[in-house]
Parts: structure tokens; C-alpha cells; sequence
């Protein structure tokens, strides 16, 4: 996206180089969604591989999608409240995970 | 990530020694926030299995015994963890 900029030197190299990290721990992070989200789903939806995917197996891989993706929503809302309160009381979970 | 990164043109001996230092904690602060990341993508790996019952989704949303079941398995998994570490601890002495 930014290689645009990048080509021709738009932007201190700091900025730059920030911005280039963010970018690619925001890839991962994408990918690693999407590399979860058909594990999880085609396990579930499709027990018996067919010619082709159903209505009924598309259907249950939108639900298992969005499913995921609210588990996730859920399970980051509450590691990160149990980060922030062990880091105020001191017990060291926060380093080791 | 590879090779042909947009960065291969960016010359960091302009770096002053202040922009090198930010850098320095940025990386630190971002190296830190994939490493949380990381684990959320396992615990939420792990919980979806454990939380929402085997076969098919007919439903999108977390129902109400899904999305408590996701909260209390983040909490125990690192309750365990924490039992874990303490039980090594002891055994080394």
C-alpha cells in the first residue's frame, strides 16, 4: 500500500520504517485469522467433502466465521483485562505469556 | 517478510540517534503487542473447541452459554498456566 510512497521516498525513514512494521504484524495477524478460520470451519462444516460445497455448508461457514471471529472478540477482551490487572497487582503472568 | 520490502530504499544512516532510539522502543512496544496477539490466537483456538459443541454453526453469534464459556476458559487457561509455572518453580527449588 505504501510502497508508492515508499518508492519515492515520501516520508522521513522512521516513519517509514514504523509503518512498514505496522503493516506486516497487521498481515500476519490477518493471515493468521484466516489460516484459523478454515481450520475451525471446514472441520465443523464440511464432515464429508463433496462435488462441490452445498447451500447448507456455505451457510454453516458463514455462521462458523462470524462465531469465530466474536470468540475472538471475546477471548482478546478478557486476556487483556487479566494482563492489566495482574501488571497493577504485581503477579508476573504478563512476562511469561 | 521479503526481499523486495518497500523499506530496501530507506537509508538508515540518516537515522539521527533519537529516531534510532524511538525505533528502538517501537520495536520493543510492537514486538510485545504480536506476541499478545499470538496468544489470543491460541487460547481462541483453543476455547472455540472446548466452548462451542462439536458439528455444524447454525448461529453467528455467541449464545449465552458460549460467550461465558470463552470468558471463564481464557481465566482457568491461565489460571493453569500460572499452576503450571508455580509447580516448576518449586521442583527447581
Amino acid at each position: 500500500m505504501d510502497s508508492f510512497g515508499g518508492a519515492l521516498g515520501g516520508g522521513d525513514p522512521k516513519t517509514q520504517i514504523m509503518r512498514q512494521v505496522q503493516q506486516e504484524a497487521a498481515m500476519q495477524n490477518a493471515r493468521m485469522l484466516v489460516e484459523k478460520l478454515n481450520e475451525h470451519c471446514f472441520d465443523r462444516c464440511v464432515p464429508k467433502p463433496g462435488a462441490s460445497l452445498s447451500k447448507g455448508e456455505e451457510g454453516c461457514f458463514t455462521a462458523c466465521m462470524e462465531k469465530y471471529m466474536s470468540a475472538w472478540n471475546t477471548v482478546s477482551k478478557t486476556y487483556v483485562a487479566r494482563i492489566q490487572k495482574e501488571s497493577q497487582s504485581g503477579a508476573g503472568l504478563s512476562n511469561t505469556f | 517478510m521479503d526481499m523486495s520490502s518497500p523499506l530496501a530504499n530507506v537509508d538508515v544512516s540518516k537515522l539521527s540517534d533519537r529516531d534510532k532510539q524511538e525505533l528502538q522502543q517501537f520495536v520493543v512496544n510492537e514486538s510485545q503487542k504480536a506476541r499478545i496477539q499470538s496468544s489470543i490466537h491460541s487460547l481462541t483456538d483453543v476455547c472455540f473447541k472446548k466452548c462451542i459443541p462439536a458439528g455444524g454453526v447454525k448461529n453467528g453469534a455467541l449464545d449465552k452459554y458460549e460467550e461465558p464459556c470463552v470468558r471463564q476458559c481464557v481465566d482457568r487457561f491461565l489460571d493453569a498456566n500460572l499452576v503450571v509455572l508455580r509447580e516448576l518453580e518449586r521442583l527447581r527449588g
